[in-house]
């Protein structure tokens, strides 16, 4: 495909359990702080799991101007209004008059879009003993309706507000792959730059479950880490000791221009977006094949469409969640792709600081795969202190290491088996 | 070399019927809007859908056990999945392989998914109701008042999740959840990866279910529902109505589909998608986004608008949607006095259903030649004339078709299809 436009990024932002900023959260990263504590935003005491890695001290005022925009906008919203925003001032670019129609815009956007907060007013005034009350929701005089709380919940608000607020009028979608969802709207993007749909785009991803309903969902069905006692001990990626992942929250987005029109406006590029991989494992909803099938595809086709070998990967950002499952299932696939190069490359684990954001994982971890690049320096997995005897690769374990970073790799693997692995370049090293 | 795109399977499931019996009510002039029957809405001022007639999951699905673990929308999805399979006859091709993990392997699945829905958190009422606002007591009443498996039965990629796990098909994959123009953007997305050679062939499912309470009460409430009939571009249009329902296609390249003969309904020429930027619900005054799209769609296929015999509207029926689509075909098409015709009076607004339920029967109508009428529209409206809509049948001149979508959020996405019979 000679005919596909080189992809650059230019412009990061975040909002994550470890900081407000790519800045607070990379130092954080790199000082060994953890993003995880005991919940604070409610009393989470009774449940199984009290322990979840949220975003502290938000106040949405200091990043959000616009009172449209905090009217419409639940927390994680939020996020994704003040990740954007330090994208776009990072990349030192936005939409103009006479480039709105070729700036894109896509998210993954996560599955719980009316709050917590909605459903008690909805349960007390609707469903007082518990069902709905029908009738009483069809009676014109119910005083439950309000506009804003439509606007608010709906699956695609948050690429509505974005739109808005940054005149965004070209290619724009909204995804929704579970744990993969970051990654796949990365893809998507890249992939309507490269031939053409657009010229820029904002992507990323934003999500918080952080919540009664999401907690409860994840303790239903047994998943997370009930290391209740030791918060920053519990996210314990390729360790023997790990009975679970941890819940994270918050929002990253990058922007992607074509590299041309980046170079031309003289941009600084942390990273060329030069591949990605995308597949479906097509197994069990909740269960990745032990061998690594479907992973181990996408990670093949992230080199193959970057014109890369396994000689050339210098970092693995792993989706590393912190069970078994996964992390068996992830170094299995990695040991298939690398072959005897796989105890070589550093493979770290972000998830073990700053939990799991589920639709805005694979974005975040995108971006701090891009930052290893800028920064020359990897990234660690955190608690490692056990060994899982199975997961034998070179896990960065020790603390962040000082390595030039060329070619990194960012896994996101989604409940439902959608795969994805995306692959950046050092813009020094792509002069194609 | 890119690669040609063809439609080698299609599938619906409307309250009209299927595929077929949807074509026919059109073309009979049969509305099957009717009351909400899932609650008692005799109460409501805006009850009128369309409903899937007598809903039976295990007619629709035969795997009893998947039943447990997912909720109706996706009921309604892994339907038309099951059906396109079977119109396809890819499978009874892969069998006939050697090796079928390089077929599944470059087979992708691309989904338009509603996302998820009011409905599917009304399992945790009776628990808050309990709680009084007590997270300590929800989270000691959580075990005994809400079934384990909740989460699995909501995930909104349910539908691409279980088509892998039941056909085994394992390319690349999206689970788009763009409100109304969900199902042409994954028509889209499969189109180029198709045309780029990342597989050679995919399905693309939308689904959705918008008959729930709470959506009918906020879609009325806004004022986006009728309380009779969906009158595209008609003087009396006051609103939409809601539907539920699933498109679904098998689409090939042209190798794909030489290699094992299959019957080719429609080529897929372009695809174009762009946003309004005007937040929620507002809209172009001019439809200046909704022409942008549709002229992106005929310049990415490399024809001009002359070229195209018929436009499949959003056609909602709401004042301000119709209007502005109407000026915005005027941009494209001027004088040029192209057919225009709508499918939703028919069976509803299926929102991230309808681009996929709508290209089924856009297909019928060129491969029949026919532009069917809009039944329940007399006259065009002051405000969309000189559209030539009619109510009646006409003769179709020329084998492409322009499809449009527009949805809440300011997305509208529009695609073009050829006939290939």
């Amino acid at each position: 495909m000679t005919d596909l436009r080189r992809v650059a990024v230019t412009g990061i932002g975040m909002v994550t359990p470890l900081g407000h900023s790519t800045e607070a959260t990379w130092d954080a990263l790199m000082q060994q702080k953890s993003g995880i504590a005991k919940i604070a935003s409610f009393d989470a005491s009774h449940f199984p799991t009290q322990i979840a890695a949220e975003v502290k001290n938000f106040n949405p005022l200091e990043h959000i101007s616009e009172k449209r925009h905090m009217k419409y906008s639940g927390s994680f919203t939020r996020f994704a209004l003040a990740a954007a925003e330090q994208a776009f001032q990072d990349a030192g670019t936005r939409p103009t008059e006479s480039t709105n129609t070729r700036w894109g815009l896509v998210a993954g956007s996560g599955m719980m879009t009316a709050e917590y907060d909605y459903w008690l007013r909805f349960q007390e005034t609707m469903a007082k003993n518990g069902e709905v009350d029908y009738a009483h929701l069809g009676d014109p005089n119910n005083h439950f309706f309000a506009a804003a709380d439509f606007a608010g919940t709906q699956p695609n608000t948050g690429v509505a507000l974005l739109s808005s607020a940054y005149d965004i009028r070209g290619y724009t979608s909204s995804v929704h792959t579970a744990c993969a969802s970051g990654g796949q709207a990365l893809a998507l993007a890249m992939r309507a730059i490269q031939r053409g749909d657009a010229d820029s785009i904002l992507a990323g991803g934003f999500d918080s479950m952080i919540n009664p309903f999401g907690l409860a969902d994840f303790c239903l069905l047994g998943a997370l880490s009930t290391r209740n006692d030791e918060p920053e001990k519990a996210s314990r990626p390729f360790d023997l000791e790990r009975n679970g992942f941890v819940l994270g929250e918050g929002a990253a987005f990058i922007i992607l221009e074509a590299w041309d029109k980046a170079v031309a406006r003289k941009a600084r590029i942390y990273a060329e977006f030069a591949g990605e991989g995308n597949t479906l494992s097509a197994y069990r909803i909740t269960d990745s094949h032990p061998s690594g099938d479907g992973a181990r595809q996408a990670i093949q086709m992230a080199l193959d469409t970057a014109g890369e070998t396994i000689d050339s990967v210098d970092y693995i950002n792993a989706h590393g969640t912190s069970t078994k499952m996964n992390d068996f299932s992830e170094t299995n696939a990695i040991k298939a792709v690398f072959k005897e190069k796989a105890k070589d490359i550093p493979c770290s684990s972000t998830k073990s600081q700053t939990g799991h954001l589920i639709a805005a994982a694979g974005a975040l971890e995108a971006a701090l795969s891009v930052m290893s690049i800028h920064t020359g320096k990897i990234p660690m997995t955190a608690n490692r202190t056990t060994p899982d005897p199975d997961c034998d690769l070179d896990y960065v374990v020790e603390g962040p290491r000082n390595r030039e970073v060329n070619v990194a790799i960012s896994n996101s693997f989604g409940f439902g088996g959608s795969n994805s692995c995306l692959l950046f370049k050092s813009p020094d090293g792509g002069a194609a | 070399m890119t690669q040609q795109v063809f439609v080698t399977g299609y599938a619906a499931l409307t309250a009209a019927g299927d595929a077929s019996t949807t074509w026919d009510a059109i073309n009979k002039q049969q509305s099957h809007i009717a009351p909400v029957t899932y609650w008692d809405g005799s109460a409501w001022e805006n009850s009128l859908v369309g409903e899937i007639k007598d809903y039976n999951p295990r007619t629709l699905l035969s795997n009893r056990k998947l039943l447990k673990v997912i909720s109706r929308y996706d009921v309604l999805g892994l339907n038309v999945v099951k059906q396109v399979v079977d119109h396809s006859e890819i499978l009874t091709y892969r069998d006939s392989l050697s090796d079928a993990n390089a077929f599944n392997e470059k087979t992708g699945v691309f989904v338009g998914s509603p996302g998820n829905n009011y409905c599917q958190q009304y399992p945790y009422m009776p628990l808050l109701a309990k709680a009084q606002r007590d997270t300590t007591r929800f989270a000691d009443h959580l075990f005994e008042e809400v079934h384990p498996m909740i989460l699995l039965k909501i995930l909104p990629n349910n539908v691409l999740a279980y088509t892998g796990v039941e056909y085994g098909f394992k390319g690349v994959n999206q689970n788009i959840t763009h409100h109304a123009v969900s199902a042409c953007q994954a028509i889209m997305e499969a189109y180029y990866a198709i045309q780029t050679g990342q597989i050679d062939r995919a399905v693309v499912v939308a689904y959705d279910s918008p008959i729930e309470a709470l959506k009918l009460f906020y879609y009325g409430g806004v004022g986006l529902l009728s309380d009779s009939a969906i009158r595209p571009f008609s003087a009396d249009r006051n609103g939409t109505i809601l539907g539920e329902g699933a498109g679904a296609f098998i689409i090939e390249s042209k190798r794909s589909a030489e290699e094992r003969k299959a019957q080719c309904y429609a080529e897929i020429l372009s695809g174009a998608t762009h946003s309004e930027a005007k937040g929620m619900f507002a809209l172009d005054e001019d439809g200046a986004t909704l022409a942008r799209t549709m002229q992106t769609a005929i310049e990415k296929a490399k024809i001009n608008a002359n070229d195209v015999g018929m436009v499949t509207a959003h056609a909602n029926g709401t004042p301000q949607s119709d209007a502005t689509e109407a000026q915005a075909i005027r941009t494209v098409f001027g004088d040029v006095k192209i057919p225009v015709t709508g499918f939703k009076w028919c069976f509803g607004h299926t929102i991230a259903a309808a681009g996929a339920i709508e290209a089924v029967m856009t297909i019928q109508s060129l491969n029949e030649q026919v532009v069917p009428g809009i039944a329940t529209t007399e006259q065009c409206a002051d405000d969309c004339v000189p559209l030539n809509i009619s109510q009646d049948q006409q003769q179709l001149e020329k084998p492409v078709a322009l499809i449009n979508s527009r949805g809440i959020a300011g997305g509208n996405a529009s695609l073009l299809l050829k006939c290939s019979l």
